[in-house]
């Protein structure tokens, strides 16, 4: 691609500039209703019960649109600057749908007290009697008009890479399979953001599909659907969507963590069969959450345990290899940015472990369901997906100063990576103590001891949350500071 | 689990799970401190491609051997049609109604009380739905240890069989968020 004129350069760095404040202050927001969620569990405030389930599904929800958009965002704005031009229209019709979305959630969520968690189980959502009827309607309809937007957004993405390389199998990395020299290079952020992607949008869509019937259900309140045909649908969307959120994040890697190293990071056939592998495996994953329903078919409960066995070793084996060669005696200078990077790709190994244990058949007996779940969920999304998403903002408004912070950045990150490990290292410790999740008291479970041990580990918790809050309070001082002084440099020049 | 105890399942998961990050933090540490060691790029990778191969094939075998042993494990259909005493359980927002013997009643006709008592020692068979929404039938022990889950599902009916070994009152959780007062969704089960 020839180099942006700067006229565009700088039209694509007001949207991502845009965004970024935008998802730094809708992440504190929400990463404060999931404090005020452990104060509750903790008893140091009593929250009413209706209460802490708006707060419950507000923070879930909200949380899983406001990183995706993000990651999604970061992945257009370095597509758009490096690899091939978009229509920055489409850039700002995601973006400002997310934000009617998210105003949507919040009508619907704290008005409306709607509470049925971020899976919106089936049937659920209709059958409370504790929020108000519209309030399901209002989430719905902003969920589904979100996901058209980011159904568009990705469409016209993937579209002009693949007319910028060659089609959609060169997208795949496929033309390194064949026996011919390659003609075009092709970067592999460009191969791992379609491996991430082409899930989601299959997971959109499939998404799509039981929004509508919640939607018609919502509308004629005597339809019935199949709650096991629902729940199946929920468990695919929710997991894929996760799983491609955090490889969003490797994609973008794949591209800044070289330029800190000074290695090259290149495509070769092992790559290609590993991550097309993890494109399958992303998809099928999910199936591990039906060993809970004895009406499912055996085989699939069995599939359902090798197939998540056999998904840790593709994208693991390929990514942390990749790591430890541009790390391994590189020299390099370790600023916030290659120190996130590092970190995001450790939380992303420790979750990804741990949830390879739990996928084990017997283990998922007594795990699932319990804080064990929440454990590893938030390892992957803070202590993974997070970490790169902080990588790049260090990484795009230090790109001038090149001092990347500095050391107050430094001491907001080991603040936020002893905050954040604390913070999951609770979730982890009620997981193996069996405590359940989505309780918004103990006080009605009957055993004493499991009722102190819940409130001790979330008092800790909300320590740790603290810890953690200080950290990014300081990176976003940091961030901030960096911003002013390139603007002020801009003008001055 | 027959000849594991099911306490020691949770804390064995959370040894390995430690191990997972023991490892990762020493890659993570050694990554570190050796960034700064200068040698040939071109050496260091060949080092590396050199081990690839053998990572590979042990962890795929290693997964593979931990596959068949956990396989041996697995806690669903162990002796189906084969149970000394069913008790069908309905799950109501917010309640566990439970009764002896199989039922034919509709769910949200069916009358089943809060508590039951089922012999220490026998194959019990709990045939679990729902009249409402998704409940999830979690049995805890009376130190508060989850010993085994099922989900009830409206329009369906789970089996989960359990073999209770110890006398003793049993709390019955429901693990599946169910709407507002889903934490105070609790029944008992006596074994005597």
């Amino acid at each position: 691609m020839i180099p942006l004129e700067p006229v565009r350069l700088k039209k694509e760095r007001v949207l991502i500039i845009t965004w970024s404040i935008t998802f730094l202050v809708l992440f504190i927001l929400l990463i404060f209703l999931g404090f005020l969620m452990r104060i509750g569990q903790a008893e140091m405030k009593k929250l009413l019960l209706a209460d802490f389930y708006s707060l419950m599904t507000l923070h879930g929800l909200g949380m899983t649109a406001v990183m995706f958009s993000f990651a999604f965002a970061i992945l257009w704005y370095l597509t758009s600057t490096r690899f091939t031009s978009l229509n920055i229209r489409i850039g700002y019709l995601v973006y400002f749908t997310l934000l009617i979305a998210i105003g949507g959630l919040t009508i619907g969520i704290l008005i409306g007290k709607f509470g049925p968690g971020w899976f919106l189980l089936y049937p659920l959502p209709f059958k409370s009697g504790t929020w108000l009827s519209w309030s399901a309607g209002v989430t719905i309809i902003s969920l589904i008009v979100l996901g058209i937007a980011w159904l568009i957004g990705i469409l016209h993405l993937l579209y002009r890479l693949a007319k910028e390389f060659g089609g959609f199998g060169s997208l795949l990395g496929w033309q390194y399979l064949r026996k011919k020299e390659v003609e075009k290079e092709l970067p592999p952020i460009i191969l791992v953001t379609t491996i991430s992607l082409v899930p989601a949008l299959l997971a959109f869509i499939v998404g799509a599909v039981m929004l509508v019937m919640y939607l018609l259900q919502f509308i004629d309140p005597e339809l019935k659907f199949d709650p096991l045909l629902l729940q199946n649908i929920t468990l695919f969307f929710a997991h894929t969507f996760v799983s491609v959120t955090l490889f969003c994040g490797v994609a973008w890697l794949h591209q800044l963590l070289p330029e800190f190293t000074r290695r090259k990071w290149e495509i070769s056939k092992v790559f290609v069969y590993f991550w097309n592998a993890t494109f399958l495996l992303i998809l099928i994953a999910w199936f591990q959450n039906l060993y809970m329903d004895f009406v499912e078919p055996g085989a699939r409960e069995f599939s359902g345990q090798i197939l998540n066995f056999l998904s840790a070793i593709p994208a693991t084996i390929i990514t942390m290899y990749g790591v430890i060669v541009q790390f391994y005696h590189s020299k390099i200078k370790w600023s916030v940015v290659p120190l996130m990077f590092l970190f995001g790709v450790a939380g992303w190994a420790i979750a990804g472990f741990a949830a390879t244990v739990e996928s084990t058949i017997s283990v998922y007996k007594v795990f699932h369901n319990t804080m064990f779940v929440p454990a590893h969920l938030h390892t992957n999304m803070l202590m993974g997906v997070t970490l790169f998403i902080l990588g790049f903002l260090f990484y795009f408004f230090c790109e001038k100063t090149r001092d990347y912070g500095g050391e107050i950045a430094k001491i907001g990150f080991w603040f936020f990576i002893a905050g954040g490990y604390g913070f999951v290292l609770m979730f982890y410790f009620e997981g193996f103590s069996s405590i359940p999740r989505r309780y918004a008291r103990y006080t009605g479970i009957g055993i004493k001891s499991m009722h102190d041990t819940a409130v001790q580990f979330s008092q800790l918790s909300v320590f740790f949350v603290i810890f953690l809050f200080i950290g990014l309070l300081i990176m976003c001082f940091s961030l901030m500071s960096a911003f002013l002084k390139t603007e002020r440099n801009r003008i001055s020049e | 689990m027959n000849f594991l105890p099911q306490l020691i399942l949770q804390d064995v998961a959370g040894i390995i799970i430690l191990g997972g990050v023991l490892v990762v933090v020493a890659v993570v540490v050694f990554l570190i401190i050796t960034s700064n060691k200068g040698a040939d790029h071109a050496s260091d990778k060949n080092k590396f491609f050199g081990t690839k191969d053998r990572y590979f094939w042990g962890s795929a075998l290693f997964l593979v051997c931990i596959l068949f042993l956990s396989m041996l494990l697995l806690p669903n259909r162990r002796y189906q049609d084969e149970a000394d005493e069913v008790v069908t359980v309905v799950g109501v927002q917010w309640d566990w109604l439970m009764a002896v013997g199989q039922s034919n009643q509709k769910p949200d006709e069916f009358i089943g009380k809060n508590e039951i008592s089922v012999p220490v020692n026998k194959r019990i068979k709990f045939i679990v739905t729902s009249s409402d929404v998704t409940h999830s039938f979690a049995i805890y022990n009376k130190s508060g240890v989850l010993l085994t889950q099922i989900q009830a599902m409206p329009q369906y009916k789970h089996e989960l069989e359990y073999l209770f070994t110890e006398k003793g009152k049993y709390t019955i959780l429901c693990l599946e968020y169910c709407g507002l007062a889903h934490p105070f969704m609790a029944g008992t089960v006596y074994v005597n």
